[in-house]
């Protein structure tokens, strides 16, 4: 079967491809950060717990109290881009959810569960003890499960060749294991979002975590130490999962398209500049350089996809409706700024509040 | 069509739909009016000076944010998940009519996490003024939300000018937008009340336990007073074929509108008793009674709401199996396997039909039906049905049921998701004699082969043959032409078949007589009542019913259907066939006079 005859006819569009798409690349990487440093500082309160000394005690102990914020944002963070993703994708990418439609809802009860179990880790912190590594074991799982179910959605919406399986399996059992881009494809972000997420916690101790030099120092030794090995197994992971791409895919990043060969020249350049950083634990110079990397990788990323889909699909077909209508993005626009506004007004509140509880 | 199918036999998606809907609306709309309530107490609390009541409402923001954030965040992610796996082509058109409307209501959803954490983190920390501002911003961006979301759910029900402008605002603010948003607003308020109830009754001191219940008994009460002419002016605004639904068309719809009503009645006795009766009635067991009644308000007035709109998904757009209704007359004449893109079969052949008629079965019917789950399961519903009495009932369906969408297709594709759901589903003969007064022979030929070949392109080919020389090629088709399959009926629909095959070259048909009927009149009836009321009701349900009635009586309640039970479509038949159903009827349940 001609897999091209399966791709659902696409939803015109509102506005032109660029706006969603302009909009997509701004949130996803956001979002990104959030997960990155959900999963990232998971296992770090993990090790900080595997490490003696009072000082990991506490460091694990302001860990558990940032965590529950990590999965809020994450999730937050992660509805915007998915909403754009449905705009200019959705007739692949509700096709390939509905193939795996089993997994895909199972993402909520695996979140909501590692939800509470953070929650039970921040408010328990203390009766728990050292059972909390249980909890957060469960936790990673749990989020490095979630991980793999969305490696396969966003791998199988690329992917029409696998789709004719869903005429012997229609109900949602798929998964896009025989991709061979699956596998390093996943382990790459995941070993990113734990390397991340160790910059993150080394950040998050020398800023805010100051007042207790003994904590702070404990926080950017683990983090960065996280940070590093981690990255350096991700530069490695991600040299994997290059020769897994297809070859017209490949060729892109190899002179095929200007733009791609150069985002992996730049992508590979940061990584290896911020990993000196890492080894170094020069904390700020590090996260200065992984900020604007995670949007490269977003921007490689987006190139496999548009490669991939290429025979089958492009954006550029896909009609835009015959009256554009401005007004909603106006509306979003202005609700966006002011939204932040008032966000940043909150945190300004909170900044001046003092730490102790009022008599 | 256009998509896949999620497809999983016995368990339906729209109950998951359901389920998971039903389960945010409760945590999504305490979310909102929670925060009024939390910031009002709050100022109560301070008014009043007492730490107490202080520290009531902190414990209550503890609880209010593991419910709402996590489990209420989740749950309305959950059923964006739900509904494009189950409902894709729908949430496509939704979300491509009003991304911004959603990135919008993504900006108050930020805005609300910040909020909340603040709130709750900063609790006797933060001056008070600066932390009930919190509070009140939390609320605004809440409402907010619930502001967004109601207009593109609303939207599905009463799309409005937008069919023929596809203007954002003009579906967004639709005929429902201003009455289902005062209805939300006093529900949120009167969930928030409900909890409120939850909490307090964990307060340990009696005294301040009293008074917070019956603080948010007031709460509850009131919002629920408030939400009945907001209720009340949201139906009346209904367009009328969503309306006729809700009172009673469908009885599902009808039953849940009761269920609605019931307990709204019982909740306000509840609160009233709790209020009045505070001291001793402060039991959990009450509260818990206040909540499910609560619940059931709301539930029923959303169940309402999605079922009101079949056999739409978006009213007048789409219909519920993803079906655009602009298209359903194009695919008529091309035929839906043509126009479908998942499907195998791309014509009715008769070797395919079986397969040909599930997969029609699955892009047209699945949406609503299982197969043998318990919910709405297709073969208990079509137990009573013969394989002709399915083709009549499709051809009509979505007229004489209007929830239902209309089969799209050619009438070959019909005669295969008959024969699926007969033959396939319910193991029936596919040629079963149960037309009125029909020739069985040319049903079964209608059913047999004129997919491939009409009567009127046999009819030459046939002239000159005996009867007993078609039986016999009957009994071996393949030998007659290779691309013919073998005829699998049994001996008499042989004989039956070819009976009606001479007739086409001999007017005079020399078929063998069918068993004569003891009463012509009453058999007519016997197969006008199978293909006319069997769909939901088989003779023994409604023999019960009728017990004693003379058939003069019968007669004339054929004439007024509807006015019985205005579940029952009226019945079309002329007078004599109507005649024949009362003779049969009367016969059988023994009035005959
Ligand atoms: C929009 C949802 C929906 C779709 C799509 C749908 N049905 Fe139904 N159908 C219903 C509901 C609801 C009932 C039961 C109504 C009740 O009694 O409460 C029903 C009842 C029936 C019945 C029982 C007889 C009757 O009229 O109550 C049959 C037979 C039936 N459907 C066949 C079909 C077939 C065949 C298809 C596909 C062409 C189909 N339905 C598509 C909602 C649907």
């Amino acid at each position: 079967m001609n897999p091209a005859t399966l791709i659902p006819a696409a939803d015109p569009l509102t506005l032109p491809w660029g706006w969603f798409q302009f909009l997509l690349m701004l949130t996803f990487p956001l979002h990104l950060l959030a997960m990155n440093a959900l999963v990232g500082t998971s296992l770090a309160a993990l090790a900080a717990h595997l490490l003696p000394g009072p000082p990991y005690r506490r460091l694990s102990h302001e860990l558990a109290k940032a965590l529950p914020f990590l999965v809020a944002f994450t999730v937050n963070l992660g509805v915007a881009p998915l909403l754009f993703l449905n705009v200019l994708y959705g007739n692949l990418f509700y096709t390939s959810t509905i193939l795996m439609g089993l997994f895909w809802l199972a993402v909520i009860p695996l979140v909501i569960i590692a939800y509470y179990l953070l929650y039970l880790y921040d408010f328990r912190f203390r009766q728990l003890g050292n059972g909390a590594m249980f909890v957060l074991l469960a936790v990673l799982a749990l989020l490095l499960t979630v991980g793999f179910i969305f490696s396969n959605n966003m791998t199988m919406m690329i992917a029409p060749a696998g789709w004719g399986r869903w005429f012997t399996t229609p109900g949602g059992a798929l998964l896009n294991l025989a991709d061979p881009t699956l596998l390093p494809r996943y382990l790459h972000m995941m070993t990113g979002a734990l390397a991340v997420g160790g910059l993150c916690v080394a950040l998050y101790a020398r800023i805010a975590l100051k007042g207790d030099p003994e904590t702070a120092d404990a926080g950017v030794r683990l983090g960065m130490g996280l940070f590093s090995w981690l990255s350096l197994l991700q530069v490695v992971v991600g040299l994997w999962f290059l020769t897994t791409l297809s070859p017209a895919v490949l060729r892109l990043f190899m002179g095929g398209s200007g733009s791609a060969t150069a985002l992996l020249g730049v992508g590979l350049f940061m990584a290896l500049a911020a990993l000196m950083a890492g080894f170094r634990h020069q904390v700020g110079l590090a996260a200065g350089l992984t900020l604007p990397l995670l949007y490269v990788m977003a921007f490689m990323r987006d190139t496999v996809r548009t490669g991939a889909l290429a025979p089958y699909f492009s954006l550029d077909k896909v009609p835009v409706t015959s009256q554009v209508q401005w007004s909603p993005l106006v509306l979003f626009l202005v609700t966006l700024v002011l939204g932040l506004a008032v966000i940043a007004w909150m945190l300004g509140k909170v900044a001046t509040c003092p730490k102790e509880v009022r008599p | 069509m256009n998509y896949p199918v999620w497809f999983v036999p016995t368990f339906g998606g729209g109950l998951l739909i359901a389920l998971v809907a039903i389960v945010h609306v409760f945590v999504s709309h305490f979310a909102v009016g929670g925060g009024l309530y939390l910031v009002l107490t709050e100022r109560k609390a301070l008014r009043e000076k007492s730490a107490a009541i202080m520290a009531f409402v902190r414990k209550h923001t503890r609880f209010f944010m593991l419910l709402t954030m996590v489990f209420g965040g989740l749950t309305g992610v959950a059923i964006w998940f739900v509904i494009s796996l189950i409902n894709p082509a729908a949430t496509s058109l939704l979300i491509h009519t009003f991304v911004f409307g959603w990135a919008t209501e993504w900006v108050f959803f930020l805005v609300e996490i910040v909020a909340l954490f603040i709130y709750f983190y900063t609790f006797g920390r933060m001056d008070d003024r600066n932390h009930q501002l919190i509070g009140w911003i939390y609320f605004g961006a809440a409402w907010l939300s619930l502001f967004l979301i109601n207009g593109i759910i609303d939207f599905m029900l009463t799309p409005g000018d937008w069919i023929s402008t596809h203007d954002f605002w003009s579906g967004f603010f639709n005929p429902t937008f201003w009455p289902a948003l005062f209805f939300r607003s006093f529900m949120s308020f009167m969930l928030a009340g409900c909890y409120g109830f939850l909490t307090a009754t964990f307060i340990e001191d009696a005294a301040l336990r009293h008074r917070m219940i019956r603080y948010s008994g007031i709460w509850a009460l009131a919002s629920l007073i408030l939400s009945l002419p907001a209720g009340w002016w949201y139906l009346s605004v209904l367009p009328a074929p969503a309306a006729r639904l809700v009172h009673g068309a469908s009885p599902t719809i009808a039953r849940a509108s009761t269920t609605g009503a019931f307990s709204l009645a019982l909740l306000s006795g509840l609160l009233i008793a709790l209020i009045l009766l505070s001291p001793k009635a402060r039991t959990r067991v009450l509260t818990a009674l206040v909540m499910i009644t609560a619940m059931g308000y709301l539930g029923a007035f959303e169940w309402t709401r999605e079922a009101a709109r079949r056999p739409f998904v978006i009213n007048g757009v789409m219909y519920s199996n993803g079906l655009p209704v602009s298209e359903v007359s194009r695919i008529d004449q091309e035929g839906f396997l043509q126009n479908a893109r998942w499907v195998q079969n791309k014509e009715v052949t008769p070797a395919n039909r079986l397969e040909a008629g599930r997969e029609l079965f699955l892009h047209q019917c699945f949406a609503c039906h299982t197969i043998g789950g318990f919910n709405n399961d297709i073969i208990a519903r079509t137990r009573n049905m013969s394989f002709t009495a399915l083709r009549g009932y499709l051809a009509t369906i979505h007229d004489k049921r209007y929830f239902m969408p209309p089969f799209a297709g050619t009438d070959a594709e019909l005669q295969a998701l008959a024969a699926y759901i007969a033959g396939g589903l319910n193991h029936k003969p596919l040629t079963e004699a149960a037309g009125a007064g029909g020739d069985h022979g040319k049903e079964l030929f209608e059913a047999n082969c004129a997919a491939c070949h009409g009567a009127d392109i046999l009819k030459p080919i046939l002239a000159g043959w005996t009867q007993e020389k078609i039986r016999t090629g009957l009994d071996r088709l393949p030998s007659l032409n290779p691309a013919m399959p073998d005829y699998t009926g049994p001996p008499v629909d042989k004989d039956a078949l070819a009976g009606y095959l001479v007739s086409l070259n001999h007017p005079r048909p020399q078929t063998a007589a069918q068993p004569a009927p003891a009463a012509p009149a009453a058999a007519k009836g016997a197969g006008l009542f199978a293909d006319n009321c069997t769909a939901c009701h088989g003779l023994d349900q409604i023999k019960p019913a009728l017990q004693g009635w003379p058939r003069a009586k019968i007669r004339t309640a054929l004439d007024k259907l509807s006015a019985l039970n205005p579940a029952m479509p009226d019945y079309g038949g002329t007078a004599a066939e109507k005649d024949a159903v009362a003779d049969y009827l009367a016969q059988q349940t023994g009035g005959a006079q």
